[in-house]
Protein backbone atom coordinates (compact mmCIF):
# COMPACT_ATOMS: atom_id res chain seq x y z
CA UNK A 1 0.00 0.00 0.00
CA UNK A 2 2.43 2.40 0.95
CA UNK A 3 4.50 1.69 -2.49
CA UNK A 4 1.22 2.14 -4.38
CA UNK A 5 1.13 5.54 -2.24
CA UNK A 6 4.70 6.34 -2.98
CA UNK A 7 4.53 5.58 -7.03
CA UNK A 8 1.13 7.75 -6.77
CA UNK A 9 3.41 10.88 -5.48
CA UNK A 10 5.97 10.38 -7.49
CA UNK A 11 3.74 10.59 -10.49
CA UNK A 12 1.99 13.80 -9.50
CA UNK A 13 5.35 14.71 -9.05
CA UNK A 14 5.93 14.33 -12.32
CA UNK A 15 3.07 16.45 -13.55
CA UNK A 16 4.09 19.45 -11.38
CA UNK A 17 7.69 19.47 -13.20
CA UNK A 18 5.80 19.08 -16.72
CA UNK A 19 4.10 21.85 -16.04
CA UNK A 20 6.89 24.32 -14.40
CA UNK A 21 8.74 23.49 -17.74
CA UNK A 22 7.95 26.50 -20.07
CA UNK A 23 5.98 29.29 -18.92
CA UNK A 24 2.22 29.05 -19.14
CA UNK A 25 0.51 31.37 -21.73
CA UNK A 26 -1.24 34.09 -19.78
CA UNK A 27 -5.08 34.56 -19.89
CA UNK A 28 -6.35 36.93 -22.29
CA UNK A 29 -8.12 39.43 -19.58
CA UNK A 30 -8.05 42.40 -22.30
CA UNK A 31 -6.49 43.82 -25.12
CA UNK A 32 -3.44 44.60 -23.33
CA UNK A 33 -2.08 42.19 -20.49
CA UNK A 34 0.99 43.28 -18.05
CA UNK A 35 1.86 40.87 -16.47
CA UNK A 36 4.72 42.72 -15.14
CA UNK A 37 3.33 46.05 -13.91
CA UNK A 38 5.16 47.91 -16.00
CA UNK A 39 1.95 50.37 -17.73
CA UNK A 40 0.04 52.25 -15.52
CA UNK A 41 -3.40 51.08 -15.04
CA UNK A 42 -4.13 54.74 -16.95
CA UNK A 43 -1.75 53.94 -19.91
CA UNK A 44 -3.57 50.33 -20.16
CA UNK A 45 -6.78 51.52 -19.99
CA UNK A 46 -5.87 54.38 -23.69
CA UNK A 47 -4.20 51.25 -25.13
CA UNK A 48 -7.31 49.39 -24.78
CA UNK A 49 -9.31 52.01 -26.04
CA UNK A 50 -7.44 52.68 -29.03
CA UNK A 51 -6.87 48.71 -29.70
CA UNK A 52 -10.88 48.58 -29.40
CA UNK A 53 -11.40 51.90 -31.39
CA UNK A 54 -9.41 50.51 -34.55
CA UNK A 55 -11.03 46.75 -33.77
CA UNK A 56 -14.89 49.07 -34.89
CA UNK A 57 -13.40 50.80 -37.13
CA UNK A 58 -11.21 47.99 -39.03
CA UNK A 59 -12.20 44.59 -38.58
CA UNK A 60 -8.94 43.83 -37.28
CA UNK A 61 -7.31 42.53 -33.73
CA UNK A 62 -4.34 43.88 -32.05
CA UNK A 63 -3.02 42.57 -28.77
CA UNK A 64 -0.52 43.51 -26.80
CA UNK A 65 2.00 41.20 -24.24
CA UNK A 66 4.03 42.00 -21.54
CA UNK A 67 5.73 39.14 -19.58
CA UNK A 68 8.88 39.23 -17.47
CA UNK A 69 10.33 36.30 -19.36
CA UNK A 70 9.76 33.64 -21.95
CA UNK A 71 12.89 31.45 -20.67
CA UNK A 72 13.34 28.62 -21.35
CA UNK A 73 11.76 29.23 -24.65
CA UNK A 74 12.84 31.77 -27.19
CA UNK A 75 10.52 34.33 -27.70
CA UNK A 76 9.07 33.17 -31.10
CA UNK A 77 8.54 29.73 -29.42
CA UNK A 78 6.72 31.60 -26.64
CA UNK A 79 5.04 34.05 -28.62
CA UNK A 80 3.46 31.45 -31.72
CA UNK A 81 1.98 29.28 -28.43
CA UNK A 82 0.12 32.71 -27.18
CA UNK A 83 -0.65 33.58 -30.60
CA UNK A 84 -2.36 29.86 -30.81
CA UNK A 85 -4.03 29.94 -27.51
CA UNK A 86 -5.64 33.34 -28.15
CA UNK A 87 -6.37 33.29 -31.54
CA UNK A 88 -6.38 36.88 -31.94
CA UNK A 89 -8.03 38.09 -35.37
CA UNK A 90 -11.33 36.97 -37.44
CA UNK A 91 -11.49 33.54 -38.29
CA UNK A 92 -10.72 32.93 -41.97
CA UNK A 93 -9.37 36.51 -42.30
CA UNK A 94 -6.88 35.76 -39.59
CA UNK A 95 -6.08 39.45 -39.14
CA UNK A 96 -4.76 39.20 -35.74
CA UNK A 97 -1.13 40.75 -34.81
CA UNK A 98 0.24 40.47 -30.94
CA UNK A 99 3.33 42.61 -29.47
CA UNK A 100 5.08 40.27 -27.00
CA UNK A 101 7.41 41.98 -25.00
CA UNK A 102 9.60 39.56 -22.31
CA UNK A 103 10.87 42.50 -20.22
CA UNK A 104 13.32 40.79 -18.45
CA UNK A 105 14.95 39.20 -21.58
CA UNK A 106 15.15 42.03 -23.15
CA UNK A 107 13.46 40.98 -26.65
CA UNK A 108 10.50 41.58 -28.19
CA UNK A 109 7.95 40.22 -30.69
CA UNK A 110 5.28 40.99 -33.39
CA UNK A 111 3.94 38.22 -33.97
CA UNK A 112 1.83 38.46 -37.47
CA UNK A 113 -1.29 36.69 -38.39
CA UNK A 114 -1.93 35.39 -42.13
CA UNK A 115 -4.11 37.51 -42.90
CA UNK A 116 -2.18 40.63 -42.53
CA UNK A 117 1.34 39.02 -43.78
CA UNK A 118 0.89 41.11 -46.59
CA UNK A 119 0.99 44.27 -44.89
CA UNK A 120 2.78 44.17 -41.79
CA UNK A 121 6.02 41.89 -44.25
CA UNK A 122 8.84 41.09 -41.64
CA UNK A 123 10.71 43.93 -43.20
CA UNK A 124 7.89 46.39 -41.91
CA UNK A 125 7.82 44.62 -38.78
CA UNK A 126 11.30 44.61 -38.03
CA UNK A 127 11.36 48.17 -39.19
CA UNK A 128 8.32 49.10 -36.81
CA UNK A 129 10.76 47.32 -33.68
CA UNK A 130 14.04 49.36 -34.72
CA UNK A 131 13.15 52.54 -35.12
CA UNK A 132 10.12 52.77 -33.42
CA UNK A 133 10.01 50.58 -30.04
CA UNK A 134 13.31 50.08 -28.91
CA UNK A 135 14.60 53.60 -28.56
CA UNK A 136 12.04 54.40 -26.09
CA UNK A 137 12.71 51.18 -24.70
CA UNK A 138 16.60 52.12 -24.67
CA UNK A 139 15.57 55.07 -22.47
CA UNK A 140 13.00 53.20 -20.13
CA UNK A 141 9.86 54.67 -21.55
CA UNK A 142 7.92 51.25 -22.10
CA UNK A 143 4.68 52.37 -22.32
CA UNK A 144 5.58 55.43 -24.89
CA UNK A 145 7.76 52.21 -26.84
CA UNK A 146 4.63 50.18 -26.73
CA UNK A 147 1.67 52.74 -27.44
CA UNK A 148 4.23 54.18 -30.76
CA UNK A 149 4.52 50.82 -32.07
CA UNK A 150 0.86 49.37 -31.55
CA UNK A 151 0.06 53.02 -33.57
CA UNK A 152 2.23 52.75 -36.63
CA UNK A 153 1.12 48.42 -36.69
CA UNK A 154 -2.43 49.48 -36.67
CA UNK A 155 -1.57 52.50 -39.48
CA UNK A 156 0.26 49.82 -41.03
CA UNK A 157 -2.80 47.50 -41.39
CA UNK A 158 -4.87 50.54 -42.11
CA UNK A 159 -3.54 50.89 -45.45
CA UNK A 160 -4.38 47.38 -46.10
CA UNK A 161 -8.13 46.46 -47.95
CA UNK A 162 -9.81 44.11 -45.15
CA UNK A 163 -13.28 42.44 -45.16
CA UNK A 164 -15.50 45.54 -43.40
CA UNK A 165 -16.13 44.58 -39.64
CA UNK A 166 -19.31 43.04 -39.23
CA UNK A 167 -21.51 44.04 -36.62
CA UNK A 168 -22.43 41.07 -34.70
CA UNK A 169 -19.64 39.64 -32.30
CA UNK A 170 -17.62 36.66 -33.54
CA UNK A 171 -19.69 33.35 -34.01
CA UNK A 172 -16.79 30.70 -33.42
CA UNK A 173 -18.63 29.12 -31.11
CA UNK A 174 -21.23 28.40 -33.41
CA UNK A 175 -18.88 26.90 -36.24
CA UNK A 176 -17.44 24.79 -33.85
CA UNK A 177 -20.94 22.92 -32.48
CA UNK A 178 -22.00 23.28 -36.19
CA UNK A 179 -21.39 19.25 -37.49
CA UNK A 180 -22.84 18.43 -33.38
CA UNK A 181 -26.51 19.73 -34.43
CA UNK A 182 -27.85 17.09 -36.04
CA UNK A 183 -26.85 14.55 -33.32
CA UNK A 184 -27.78 16.65 -30.62
CA UNK A 185 -31.43 16.67 -32.45
CA UNK A 186 -31.43 12.95 -33.78
CA UNK A 187 -30.35 11.77 -29.69
CA UNK A 188 -33.21 14.22 -28.29
CA UNK A 189 -35.70 12.86 -30.54
CA UNK A 190 -35.03 9.25 -29.57
CA UNK A 191 -34.23 9.72 -25.86
CA UNK A 192 -36.91 11.85 -25.60
CA UNK A 193 -39.58 9.22 -26.91
CA UNK A 194 -37.88 6.66 -24.11
CA UNK A 195 -37.73 8.70 -21.08
CA UNK A 196 -41.50 9.93 -21.93
CA UNK A 197 -42.88 6.54 -22.56
CA UNK A 198 -41.16 5.36 -19.24
CA UNK A 199 -41.53 8.51 -17.03
CA UNK A 200 -45.03 10.06 -18.69
CA UNK A 201 -44.62 13.33 -20.46
CA UNK A 202 -44.18 16.17 -18.04
CA UNK A 203 -41.41 14.48 -16.09
CA UNK A 204 -39.99 12.77 -18.97
CA UNK A 205 -39.12 16.19 -21.08
CA UNK A 206 -37.65 17.24 -17.91
CA UNK A 207 -35.43 14.73 -17.60
CA UNK A 208 -34.65 14.58 -21.19
CA UNK A 209 -33.73 18.33 -21.09
CA UNK A 210 -32.23 18.16 -18.32
CA UNK A 211 -29.70 15.18 -19.90
CA UNK A 212 -29.69 17.47 -23.28
CA UNK A 213 -28.33 20.19 -20.62
CA UNK A 214 -25.65 18.29 -18.93
CA UNK A 215 -24.46 16.96 -21.94
CA UNK A 216 -24.29 20.19 -23.50
CA UNK A 217 -22.26 21.72 -20.20
CA UNK A 218 -19.87 18.81 -20.63
CA UNK A 219 -19.26 19.26 -24.57
CA UNK A 220 -19.40 23.27 -24.93
CA UNK A 221 -18.31 23.65 -21.01
CA UNK A 222 -20.23 26.98 -21.27
CA UNK A 223 -23.03 26.99 -19.17
CA UNK A 224 -25.61 29.45 -20.76
CA UNK A 225 -26.05 27.58 -23.99
CA UNK A 226 -26.02 24.38 -21.84
CA UNK A 227 -29.26 25.93 -20.20
CA UNK A 228 -30.86 26.87 -23.48
CA UNK A 229 -29.77 23.52 -24.95
CA UNK A 230 -31.63 21.96 -22.16
CA UNK A 231 -35.15 24.12 -21.99
CA UNK A 232 -34.92 23.55 -25.88
CA UNK A 233 -34.52 20.15 -25.34
CA UNK A 234 -37.35 20.02 -22.87
CA UNK A 235 -39.52 22.30 -25.14
CA UNK A 236 -39.13 19.41 -28.02
CA UNK A 237 -39.86 16.15 -26.53
CA UNK A 238 -42.88 18.24 -24.32
CA UNK A 239 -44.59 19.00 -27.53
CA UNK A 240 -43.30 16.17 -29.81
CA UNK A 241 -45.91 13.87 -29.61
CA UNK A 242 -48.68 16.58 -30.30
CA UNK A 243 -47.56 16.08 -34.10
CA UNK A 244 -49.30 13.56 -35.65
CA UNK A 245 -46.82 10.55 -35.90
CA UNK A 246 -48.02 9.53 -39.26
CA UNK A 247 -47.15 13.20 -40.91
CA UNK A 248 -43.15 12.20 -40.80
CA UNK A 249 -42.64 14.94 -43.12
CA UNK A 250 -44.11 18.11 -41.33
CA UNK A 251 -42.66 16.79 -38.20
CA UNK A 252 -38.95 16.45 -39.85
CA UNK A 253 -39.84 20.44 -41.16
CA UNK A 254 -40.56 21.68 -37.80
CA UNK A 255 -37.45 19.99 -35.79
CA UNK A 256 -34.68 21.92 -38.18
CA UNK A 257 -36.36 24.77 -38.49
CA UNK A 258 -37.50 25.75 -35.66
CA UNK A 259 -35.09 24.85 -32.93
CA UNK A 260 -32.01 24.58 -34.25
CA UNK A 261 -30.28 28.04 -35.79
CA UNK A 262 -32.57 30.28 -33.54
CA UNK A 263 -31.34 28.99 -30.12
CA UNK A 264 -27.59 28.39 -31.06
CA UNK A 265 -26.79 31.60 -32.86
CA UNK A 266 -28.81 33.89 -29.73
CA UNK A 267 -26.56 31.52 -27.23
CA UNK A 268 -23.83 32.21 -28.26
CA UNK A 269 -23.60 35.71 -29.55
CA UNK A 270 -25.08 36.54 -25.48
CA UNK A 271 -21.91 35.09 -24.02
CA UNK A 272 -19.47 36.32 -25.89
CA UNK A 273 -20.73 40.17 -25.59
CA UNK A 274 -18.73 42.31 -22.76
CA UNK A 275 -15.19 41.42 -22.65
CA UNK A 276 -12.13 40.64 -24.89
CA UNK A 277 -11.61 37.14 -26.60
CA UNK A 278 -9.83 36.77 -29.55
CA UNK A 279 -11.80 35.87 -32.97
CA UNK A 280 -10.15 32.34 -34.42
CA UNK A 281 -7.31 33.79 -36.34
CA UNK A 282 -4.81 31.76 -37.16
CA UNK A 283 -0.90 32.34 -37.00
CA UNK A 284 2.13 30.62 -39.20
CA UNK A 285 5.18 32.51 -37.52
CA UNK A 286 4.99 35.73 -39.80
CA UNK A 287 6.65 38.95 -38.13
CA UNK A 288 9.83 39.78 -36.54
CA UNK A 289 12.07 39.39 -33.21
CA UNK A 290 14.24 42.60 -31.94
CA UNK A 291 15.67 43.72 -28.63
CA UNK A 292 17.04 46.58 -26.88
CA UNK B 1 -40.35 -0.32 -38.72
CA UNK B 2 -39.62 3.23 -39.77
CA UNK B 3 -38.84 3.73 -36.31
CA UNK B 4 -36.50 0.48 -36.16
CA UNK B 5 -34.84 1.63 -39.63
CA UNK B 6 -34.10 5.18 -38.23
CA UNK B 7 -32.66 3.67 -35.26
CA UNK B 8 -30.42 1.25 -37.44
CA UNK B 9 -29.37 4.01 -39.64
CA UNK B 10 -28.05 6.17 -36.24
CA UNK B 11 -26.26 3.46 -35.16
CA UNK B 12 -24.99 2.60 -38.34
CA UNK B 13 -23.12 6.06 -38.75
CA UNK B 14 -22.11 5.92 -35.08
CA UNK B 15 -20.37 2.95 -36.06
CA UNK B 16 -18.85 4.61 -38.79
CA UNK B 17 -17.33 7.42 -36.94
CA UNK B 18 -15.96 4.79 -34.17
CA UNK B 19 -14.23 2.71 -36.51
CA UNK B 20 -11.74 5.63 -37.16
CA UNK B 21 -12.38 5.68 -41.23
CA UNK B 22 -13.06 9.52 -40.94
CA UNK B 23 -10.69 10.75 -38.48
CA UNK B 24 -8.00 8.86 -40.42
CA UNK B 25 -9.35 10.49 -43.47
CA UNK B 26 -9.17 13.79 -42.07
CA UNK B 27 -5.89 13.54 -40.27
CA UNK B 28 -4.54 12.17 -43.46
CA UNK B 29 -5.96 15.69 -44.89
CA UNK B 30 -4.04 17.73 -42.53
CA UNK B 31 -1.03 16.04 -42.59
CA UNK B 32 -0.94 16.95 -46.40
CA UNK B 33 -1.88 20.38 -45.71
CA UNK B 34 0.87 20.77 -43.38
CA UNK B 35 3.41 19.10 -45.30
CA UNK B 36 2.37 21.67 -48.15
CA UNK B 37 2.70 24.47 -45.73
CA UNK B 38 6.40 22.77 -44.18
CA UNK B 39 7.58 23.17 -48.14
CA UNK B 40 5.73 26.28 -49.33
CA UNK B 41 8.06 27.80 -46.21
CA UNK B 42 11.50 25.91 -47.83
CA UNK B 43 10.21 27.10 -50.87
CA UNK B 44 10.02 30.70 -50.13
CA UNK B 45 13.64 30.15 -48.67
CA UNK B 46 15.13 28.93 -51.50
CA UNK B 47 13.51 31.86 -53.35
CA UNK B 48 15.16 34.21 -51.18
CA UNK B 49 19.01 32.57 -51.73
CA UNK B 50 19.51 34.48 -55.10
CA UNK B 51 18.84 37.29 -53.79
CA UNK B 52 20.60 36.75 -51.15
CA UNK B 53 23.91 35.62 -52.31
CA UNK B 54 23.86 39.00 -54.77
CA UNK B 55 23.43 41.20 -51.89
CA UNK B 56 26.83 39.77 -50.49
CA UNK B 57 28.49 39.20 -53.49
CA UNK B 58 28.21 43.00 -54.10
CA UNK B 59 30.57 43.46 -51.01
CA UNK B 60 32.21 40.17 -50.16
CA UNK B 61 33.66 39.25 -53.79
CA UNK B 62 36.71 37.03 -52.06
CA UNK B 63 34.48 35.09 -50.22
CA UNK B 64 33.61 32.36 -53.23
CA UNK B 65 34.01 29.25 -51.90
CA UNK B 66 31.16 30.20 -49.10
CA UNK B 67 28.93 31.65 -51.59
CA UNK B 68 29.38 29.02 -54.01
CA UNK B 69 28.83 26.28 -51.38
CA UNK B 70 25.04 28.05 -50.23
CA UNK B 71 24.12 28.49 -54.68
CA UNK B 72 25.22 24.52 -54.86
CA UNK B 73 23.27 24.00 -51.99
CA UNK B 74 20.12 25.60 -53.44
CA UNK B 75 20.40 24.07 -56.65
CA UNK B 76 20.02 20.91 -54.93
CA UNK B 77 17.07 21.39 -52.98
CA UNK B 78 15.42 22.99 -55.93
CA UNK B 79 15.88 19.60 -57.80
CA UNK B 80 14.43 17.23 -54.88
CA UNK B 81 10.65 16.63 -55.34
CA UNK B 82 8.79 17.01 -52.70
CA UNK B 83 5.04 15.58 -53.35
CA UNK B 84 3.20 14.46 -51.08
CA UNK B 85 3.86 10.94 -51.98
CA UNK B 86 7.37 11.75 -50.35
CA UNK B 87 5.55 11.39 -46.96
CA UNK B 88 4.84 7.93 -47.44
CA UNK B 89 8.57 7.09 -48.57
CA UNK B 90 10.99 7.41 -45.21
CA UNK B 91 13.95 7.44 -47.78
CA UNK B 92 12.54 10.14 -49.84
CA UNK B 93 11.43 12.39 -46.95
CA UNK B 94 15.29 11.47 -45.54
CA UNK B 95 16.95 12.62 -49.14
CA UNK B 96 14.60 15.85 -48.99
CA UNK B 97 15.56 16.66 -45.04
CA UNK B 98 19.22 16.09 -46.10
CA UNK B 99 19.26 18.41 -49.01
CA UNK B 100 17.30 21.39 -46.64
CA UNK B 101 19.60 20.85 -43.87
CA UNK B 102 22.70 21.16 -46.24
CA UNK B 103 21.18 24.65 -47.70
CA UNK B 104 20.70 25.38 -43.89
CA UNK B 105 24.42 24.99 -43.09
CA UNK B 106 25.47 26.31 -46.00
CA UNK B 107 23.89 29.43 -45.36
CA UNK B 108 24.85 29.53 -41.65
CA UNK B 109 28.23 29.52 -43.02
CA UNK B 110 27.79 32.42 -45.53
CA UNK B 111 26.27 34.49 -42.64
CA UNK B 112 29.56 33.51 -40.53
CA UNK B 113 31.12 35.27 -42.77
CA UNK B 114 29.29 38.45 -43.45
CA UNK B 115 30.01 39.27 -39.85
CA UNK B 116 33.96 40.36 -40.75
CA UNK B 117 31.98 43.14 -43.43
CA UNK B 118 30.29 46.30 -41.51
CA UNK B 119 29.45 47.90 -44.59
CA UNK B 120 27.61 45.13 -45.85
CA UNK B 121 25.78 44.44 -42.10
CA UNK B 122 24.71 48.26 -42.12
CA UNK B 123 23.43 47.98 -46.26
CA UNK B 124 19.45 48.50 -46.19
CA UNK B 125 18.89 45.62 -48.49
CA UNK B 126 20.94 43.22 -47.04
CA UNK B 127 18.99 44.19 -43.23
CA UNK B 128 15.81 43.95 -45.52
CA UNK B 129 16.67 40.05 -46.70
CA UNK B 130 17.78 38.86 -43.84
CA UNK B 131 14.44 39.86 -41.31
CA UNK B 132 12.70 38.01 -44.17
CA UNK B 133 15.39 34.99 -43.79
CA UNK B 134 15.15 35.13 -40.11
CA UNK B 135 11.09 35.34 -40.65
CA UNK B 136 10.82 32.54 -43.31
CA UNK B 137 13.39 30.22 -40.70
CA UNK B 138 10.96 31.33 -38.35
CA UNK B 139 7.42 30.13 -40.33
CA UNK B 140 9.99 26.93 -41.38
CA UNK B 141 10.21 26.17 -37.49
CA UNK B 142 6.77 26.66 -37.13
CA UNK B 143 5.34 24.49 -40.37
CA UNK B 144 7.42 21.50 -39.05
CA UNK B 145 6.37 21.43 -35.77
CA UNK B 146 2.54 21.37 -37.06
CA UNK B 147 3.33 19.08 -39.08
CA UNK B 148 5.30 16.70 -36.64
CA UNK B 149 2.02 16.90 -34.37
CA UNK B 150 -0.40 16.03 -36.84
CA UNK B 151 1.74 13.04 -38.24
CA UNK B 152 2.01 11.94 -34.46
CA UNK B 153 -1.83 12.08 -34.18
CA UNK B 154 -2.36 10.18 -37.36
CA UNK B 155 0.43 7.56 -36.35
CA UNK B 156 -1.74 7.16 -32.60
CA UNK B 157 -4.88 6.69 -34.70
CA UNK B 158 -3.78 4.03 -37.15
CA UNK B 159 -2.13 2.02 -34.13
CA UNK B 160 -4.82 2.45 -31.66
CA UNK B 161 -7.41 -0.03 -31.22
CA UNK B 162 -10.00 0.08 -33.17
CA UNK B 163 -9.39 2.13 -35.50
CA UNK B 164 -6.13 0.15 -36.45
CA UNK B 165 -7.77 -2.61 -37.74
CA UNK B 166 -9.55 0.13 -40.24
CA UNK B 167 -6.33 1.35 -41.10
CA UNK B 168 -5.59 -2.39 -41.98
CA UNK B 169 -8.46 -3.49 -44.25
CA UNK B 170 -7.66 0.65 -45.89
CA UNK B 171 -3.51 -0.12 -45.82
CA UNK B 172 -2.80 2.77 -44.33
CA UNK B 173 0.32 3.26 -42.58
CA UNK B 174 2.30 5.03 -40.85
CA UNK B 175 3.92 8.39 -41.64
CA UNK B 176 7.66 9.02 -41.65
CA UNK B 177 7.81 11.58 -39.26
CA UNK B 178 10.91 14.19 -38.93
CA UNK B 179 13.70 11.86 -37.31
CA UNK B 180 16.44 12.37 -34.48
CA UNK B 181 19.29 13.07 -36.99
CA UNK B 182 17.46 16.20 -38.42
CA UNK B 183 16.76 17.69 -34.87
CA UNK B 184 20.18 17.65 -35.00
CA UNK B 185 20.03 19.64 -38.10
CA UNK B 186 17.93 22.03 -36.91
CA UNK B 187 19.89 22.90 -33.59
CA UNK B 188 22.88 24.35 -36.21
CA UNK B 189 20.03 25.75 -37.93
CA UNK B 190 21.70 29.35 -39.59
CA UNK B 191 22.11 32.07 -36.68
CA UNK B 192 20.54 34.84 -38.70
CA UNK B 193 20.32 37.66 -35.98
CA UNK B 194 23.61 39.80 -35.93
CA UNK B 195 22.53 42.81 -35.61
CA UNK B 196 21.17 42.22 -32.35
CA UNK B 197 22.03 40.02 -29.52
CA UNK B 198 20.35 36.80 -31.02
CA UNK B 199 17.14 37.52 -31.32
CA UNK B 200 16.47 34.05 -32.66
CA UNK B 201 18.30 31.95 -30.58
Amino acid sequence: MRAVKAILLVLLLGWAFAASADVAVPQLTGRVVDRTGTLSSSDVAALSQKLGDFEKRKGSQIAVLIVPTTDPETIEQFSIRVAEAWKIGRKKVDDGAILVVAKNDRHLRIEVGYGLEGALTDVTSRRIIDEVITPKFREGDFAGGISAGAERMMRVVDGEPLPAPSRSVNFANLDDIGPLLPVALFASLIVGGFLRTLLGRLLGSVATGSVIGLLALLILGSGALALLAGIIGFVLSFIADLFPASTGTSRGGSWSSGSSSGGWSSGSSSSDSGSFSGGGGSFGGGGASGSW
Amino acid sequence: MRKILTVLAALASLSLTNCGYNAIQSQDEQIKANWSEVVNQYQRRADLVPNLVNSVKGFAQQEKDVLLGVTNARAKVGSIQASPEVLNDPAALQKFQAAQGELSSALSRLLVVTENYPQLKSDALFKDLMSQLEGTENRITVARNRYIKSVQDYNVTIRSFPSNLTAMMFGYKEKANFTVENEKEISTAPKVDFNAPAPSK
